[in-house]
């Protein structure tokens, strides 16, 4: 068992500094983001210019370069953007997290609750035209790009309905953290976490369906049904039990994966300061230190959770345990 | 995502056949899906939108009568015998901005004009042939690849499969978006030059090599677990016993079984790609100018959501129709083929 | 000379003859009969602070900061407008609106002196008992650490704005021991401090009055801050800055009025400037009264909105600016003059104006001076009928060009930038650049990488989307600046010829022009409209058209100053 924690560390290590590399070679050998002469400001003279490279490294030969940025984001934790001279990207990356977070925590929540109704429902009903059409409405959610759905809903929210009653409450985009003002991060996380679940609650209520409908042709619960207990018990009690095995190996999953990024749409066309945002604002412009920071953290909660996963499978699951 | 790993014991039992038998197995997979309602609707449903894109150049001609890559600023089509400005210049108050011409419900401007005013729905159907080029072609590549790279680590095992696992793992654990994103931002300004191979930067086939490249490993990891367990197998330890080649191997006793789960994957990873492409065009680092495609259309419509939504809404919807169908035929696909898969529709990217 | 290279607007270098003390400019009157200057409540001369109208909080929009909080750094627009109002330099422009607001003023020197030693010395005497705002006065000291401190931190224009003080090279070489021996001399006794210059210069006074020439506390820090704020001696101090999401100022409270022309009190007692949000969306910020003004340009399909329904919000103010499009002369195809001249005559000017929102918002231009330039005669060579307006594309005579030039069918790349023009106009140009002969593409890059993108030679751009905006309103900074050899360093990021058009003779021309504009102001313009029309034939940059600036502010803001050199001015403006 340490073993096998041991094992899946360290290759969660590995695996990070594989990304770190990747990332770093990605980037610094783009041609054409000489960030010197940003740096320095327009029509600065030639030896500013390298005077400005000079004092961010970027004469030095590659290894080095990697070297200097691994250090100042991880021992010294004084990595600075190079667009927004002297912002450091760690505090940055630490301001952001909470509004990723809460996006995507608040989202999953929904999403799971709905995604557990609708499973439960379409299992109960399988072959019904519930069922059916439970399953189709899963579907269109999951096959809508987040992004059109978020303007469209934008649309309609903050604009062409915006008098009306339904959503005359709606504020303007943007985020507003939970201590200032609770009620004012609920509204402004309202319709983003609504808009993520829809795209999930389906496919969990799918998944849920085909695990319920599985155990509910094991043998234990043909011993229930002969037993004499009801199918709403046996159904809530006992197979959904089993069932959440995949439920919650597709949530691990999932959630590290958006929080590592693919919430960045939603942030995006939200307005919400997060990781996924700053990672964006910072690709537009060619941020090197704030990409190759938010690169690393993202692949960090994705490797992360990754691992929580298959800990978690291995203690549930002893089969695993000696793959 | 929901394409997990698929461990090692999920061979469906009735696909272990050898290769005599297997023309059994296609055939009755073919009947299966073909008795599944809501999978064959899906795909007649697809095949139409396949044809309404390769036509495109017929819509334009024929129907609207227009380029549909020109900008058309100062043009003027005639509606009930009136000429009308596709582009109107505002008379009221200030007298600022101008707006695009709404839907007109008839051959020209069907659904009215963009902010260059140009015809939204033959740069649909153009963006439609976008779309579908490089999501079947992103699909291509990564099952190619995922299968070659899937395979070689699962046979050989040893030091090629533990180079090729790492490396994977690596690639898989870089999200997904991100890679996307920098590979495209990179790529994107200058165009890929490697050796004597020059990729323009306005060309499909960046986004369809990032795309492909990116989602390999959701193919490579399946397959390799595939592979592994397929190798401890009591016919193909005799094929290695009995001293076949590897290629004859790989060939007659790997292959055909990994096969219906490789099939399995093209429709729901054409979807995936479709929905990835989309949103890489919707930032602006997919599809280049002059070709669009269904998320250039989008991002082109968000500078006109307020006036004219229908630019942003109905691409929106054509991505839906069409990943729909997708994964409805993808579900039926996976019930007939491998129903012990766990390769789940929708595999969710945002 | 002034070599200010910008995609917004920096401030404003004024020429003026030597010895002189008013101004030799003549704005001559937009002859277009375009919209009229909406202005507000207060109208076109800026009120001061009115004590009916103080207080509140003044609620500023943009998509992201201005960068450094560093006042001898920051080279944008952006913040350049705040700064103004948070530090001040020995001298500054009047915060007024229009053409009182190029005027050079006396701010925390006394009064602007008359240069001796044949203009090479320039000695200020310095107010006594103003504070910075953490409650030190400002010696002398702190004027010469200040000037010091601009070679330190590696000030973008220590290198061409400041080079010619004395000890400046020196500085140059090795700014962390700046000391510019000779060149700032202080008296602590008399409160004067003198500058010592190595050539006579003109403009020395704008260049002093330049944004990163304000005085510091001596003990600033001798690096560029980044988000660390510097006492300054304005009514504003920053609060607080974080690049991501804020920058707050609140009054200074050791600020007294000491000249109503060089810095005045402010209205509203704090300003937020929120980071952030998308210009679609601050616009609907703006019309729900949730924000009060937003930096980046409207988006053009909220411009008939507005135009209507907001129209008491919106402020449109002429500028002498120009879009261009600058033709690599040295790639081909266009170091062909035929290529150069069949893009100019095949651009519909008219649609470029409608891309950016109609003719309220801009008048097309064929050729390099804007209207108001002293020097301007109107002048169109490249549209059918050619003579002083423009009035179509001529596309045949275009093609006719481009098959003379044996070219067709090359590949072209036009690079744009980001904005929504950027965009709009680059598709444009694809479109027009394809139906003229060639395979054309565009390559859009985000607007902060765009500008030093085209200069450099190294990026073999062949043409590119440049609007330009005046340093100063004389033709020299349209012409020479930007078609002039001393303005040409290939491989470098600050080559603001971006055409990198290299003619001696013309350089000669313009030389004796600035010459001519010493003694013969008459003749210097004749001179000039002589030269514009050869460069305009040259086509060396395509005219586009020429913008108006547009804001949208909220119902209760009062006083809207539009200086010429950092546009709005929010210290002036009342929320109540």
């Amino acid at each position: 068992m340490i073993l096998m924690l041991i094992r899946r560390l360290l290759q969660m290590l590995f695996v990070m500094f594989g990304i770190s590399v990747l990332a770093f070679a990605i980037f610094f050998a783009t041609p054409g983001a000489d960030p010197s002469a940003r740096i320095a400001g327009r029509n600065a003279t030639p030896e500013t210019l390298i005077q400005v490279r000079h004092d961010f490294g970027l004469d030095r030969p590659l290894p080095v370069q990697y070297a200097l940025l691994m250090k100042r984001l991880f021992i010294t934790g004084d990595l600075t953007s190079f667009v927004n001279r002297g912002q450091e990207v760690i505090p940055e990356i630490v301001a952001s997290t909470p509004v990723t977070l809460s996006l995507v925590l608040g989202a999953a929540l929904i999403w799971i609750a709905a995604g557990g109704l609708i499973g439960v429902l379409a299992a109960a009903t399988r072959g019904s035209w519930l069922d059916r059409g439970l399953m189709i409405a899963g579907m269109i959610g999951v096959s809508m790009p987040v992004y059109w759905l978020g303007s469209v809903i934008n649309l309609f929210a903050q604009s062409r309905l915006h008098d009306s009653a339904l959503f005359s409450w709606v504020p303007p985009l943007g985020y507003i953290a939970f201590g200032d003002d609770p009620l004012g991060w609920f509204k402004t996380l309202v319709i983003p976490w609504c808009t993520l679940a829809v795209l999930y609650a389906g496919l969990y209520g799918r998944v849920l369906r085909g695990a319920l409908i599985e155990s509910l042709q094991e043998d234990y619960v043909r011993t229930a049904r002969a037993k004499g207990l009801s199918e709403s018990r046996i159904l809530l009690r006992h197979a959904l039990r089993c069932s959440l095995i995949s439920v919650v190996t597709l949530f691990g999953l999932d959630f590290g994966a958006l929080v590592g990024g693919g919430a960045l749409l939603a942030e995006v066309v939200f307005s919400l300061p997060g990781i996924g945002k700053l990672t964006f604002d910072a690709l537009q412009t060619l941020d090197l230190p704030v990409i190759m920071a938010t690169v690393i953290y993202a692949s960090f909660f994705v490797v992360a959770s990754n691992a929580v996963v298959d800990i978690a499978y291995g203690f549930i699951d002893p089969r695993v345990r000696d793959a | 995502m929901a394409v997990t790993d698929l461990g090692a014991d999920t061979i469906a039992p009735a696909m272990t056949k050898t290769p005599r038998d297997s023309e059994g197995v296609w055939s009755i997979a073919w009947h299966k899906l073909a008795r599944d309602r809501l999978a064959v609707v899906g795909a007649l449903i697809f095949a139409a939108i396949v044809l309404a894109a390769a036509l495109a150049p017929v819509y334009a001609t024929y129907v609207a009568h227009t380029d549909p890559f020109h900008s058309n600023i100062n043009g003027e089509i005639v509606i009930d015998g009136k000429p009308v400005a596709v582009l109107a210049s505002s008379t009221e108050g200030l007298g600022l901005g101008q707006t695009p011409i709404g839907p007109t419900w008839r051959g020209a401007y069907l659904l009215g004009a963009d902010d260059q005013g140009r015809d939204v729905a033959a740069r649909m159907f153009y963006g439609g042939r976008a779309s579908l080029l490089v999501s079947f072609g992103a699909t291509a590549i990564c099952i190619v690849l995922g299968a070659a790279l899937g395979i070689t680590a699962g046979f050989f095992g040893g030091l090629i499969d533990s180079i090729t696992s790492r490396v994977l793992e690596i690639l898989w654990a870089f999200p997904v978006y991100l890679f996307a994103i920098s590979l495209s931002i990179v790529t994107i300004s200058q165009g890929l030059t490697i050796g004597w191979v020059t990729i323009e930067a306005s060309s499909l086939l960046l986004p369809t090599l990032i795309i492909g490249i990116i989602y390999t490993p959701y193919i490579a990891r399946p397959v390799r677990g595939q592979v592994l367990a397929l190798r401890r197998t009591d016919f193909v330890l005799a094929s290695i016993g009995i001293g076949c080649p590897t290629g004859r191997i790989l060939l007659r006793d790997i292959f055909p079984n990994i096969a219906p789960s490789l099939i399995v994957m093209v429709p729901l990873m054409v979807a995936l790609n479709m929905l990835t492409e989309s949103a890489l065009s919707f930032l602006s680092i997919g599809v280049q100018a002059p070709n669009a495609s269904w998320g250039t259309i989008i991002q082109d419509g968000q500078g006109l959501l307020y006036t004219r939504p229908l630019v942003a809404i109905a691409p929106g919807i054509a991505i839906v129709i069409t990943v729909l169908a997708l994964n409805v035929l993808g579900d039926g696909m996976r019930d007939a083929l491998d129903p012990r898969s766990s390769a789940r529709a929708g595999t969710a990217a945002p | 000379m002034s070599q200010c290279a910008l995609d917004q607007p920096s401030l404003a270098d004024r020429r003026s003859a030597p010895g002189a003390q008013h101004i030799m400019i003549r704005l001559i009157p937009l002859a277009r009969a375009a919209i009229v200057v909406l202005a507000l409540v207060g109208g076109v001369a800026a009120l001061a602070a009115s004590p009916a109208h103080r207080g509140g909080k003044l609620r500023l929009l943009a998509t992201s900061s201005g960068g450094t909080i560093d006042p001898q750094v920051n080279y944008t627009l952006k913040f350049a407008q705040v700064y103004v109002s948070i530090y001040d330099g020995l001298v500054s422009f009047k915060k007024a609106s229009g053409t009182e607001s190029v005027k050079v003023v006396p701010d925390l020197a006394e009064a602007i002196p008359t240069p001796t030693d044949s203009g090479k010395t320039f000695v200020f005497k310095l107010r006594r008992g103003i504070y910075f705002s953490n409650g030190r006065e400002v010696t002398v000291d702190d004027v010469q650490a200040s000037f010091r401190r601009i070679f330190k931190v590696l000030s973008p224009t220590a290198g061409t704005f400041y080079n010619q003080i004395v000890g400046a090279s020196a500085c140059i070489k090795t700014p962390a021991t700046c000391t510019l021996l000779g060149g700032v001399v202080t008296d602590a006794k008399a409160n004067t401090v003198t500058f010592h210059l190595l050539k006579p210069d003109a403009e020395f006074l704008d260049k002093l009055a330049f944004a990163h020439a304000v005085i510091l506390p001596a003990d600033a820090s001798p690096h560029d801050v980044g988000v660390l704020p510097i006492a300054g001696t304005g009514p504003y101090m920053i609060a607080s800055y974080d690049s991501l999401k804020q920058l707050r100022l609140v009054r200074n409270p050791y600020f007294k009025v000491w000249s109503e022309d060089a810095q005045p009190d402010g209205n509203a007692d704090e300003i937020d400037y929120d980071f952030g949000l998308a210009a679609e969306d601050a616009v609907t910020a703006i019309a729900n009264n949730q924000a009060d003004w937003m930096f980046e340009e409207i988006p053009a399909d909220r411009l008939n909105e507005l135009g209507t329904r907001y129209a008491k919000q919106l402020v449109i103010t002429p500028l002498t600016a120009n879009y261009y499009l600058p033709m690599n002369v040295h790639l081909a195809p266009f170091d062909n003059i035929k290529v150069r001249q069949a893009v100019a005559f095949a651009i519909d000017r008219k649609a470029a104006v409608k891309l950016i929102g109609g003719a309220n918002l801009a008048t097309p231009s064929c050729q390099m001076l804007p209207p108001g330039i002293p020097g301007y005669e109107p002048y169109c060579p490249f549209t059918k009928n050619p003579g002083a307006t423009w009035s179509e594309p001529d596309l045949e005579k275009a093609r006719q060009l481009v098959k003379e030039s044996g070219t067709a069918g090359m590949k072209v790349v036009f690079v744009t930038s980001d904005v929504p023009i950027g965009r709009a106009l680059g598709t444009y140009m694809q479109g027009v650049l394809n139906d003229i002969g060639y395979d054309a593409t565009v390559k859009v890059l985000a607007q902060s990488l765009q500008l030093t993108y085209i200069q450099n030679t190294n990026n073999k751009v062949q043409i590119s989307l440049f609007p330009w905006y005046q340093d100063y309103p004389q033709p020299s900074d349209f012409l020479n600046v930007l078609l002039s050899c001393a303005s040409f360093h290939p491989q470098s990021d600050a080559s603001i010829n971006v055409s990198g058009a290299c003619d001696p003779a013309l350089d000669a021309q313009m030389a004796h022009a600035l010459d001519l504009s010493l003694s013969d102001q008459n003749a210097a313009n004749a001179a000039w409209a002589a030269i514009d029309r050869k460069v305009t034939d040259a086509a060396y940059m395509a005219s586009v058209f020429i913008p108006k600036h547009l804001d949208f502010i909220s119902k209760r803001v009062g006083n809207f100053t539009f200086s010429s050199q950092t546009y709005f001015v929010p210290a002036l403006a009342w929320v109540q």
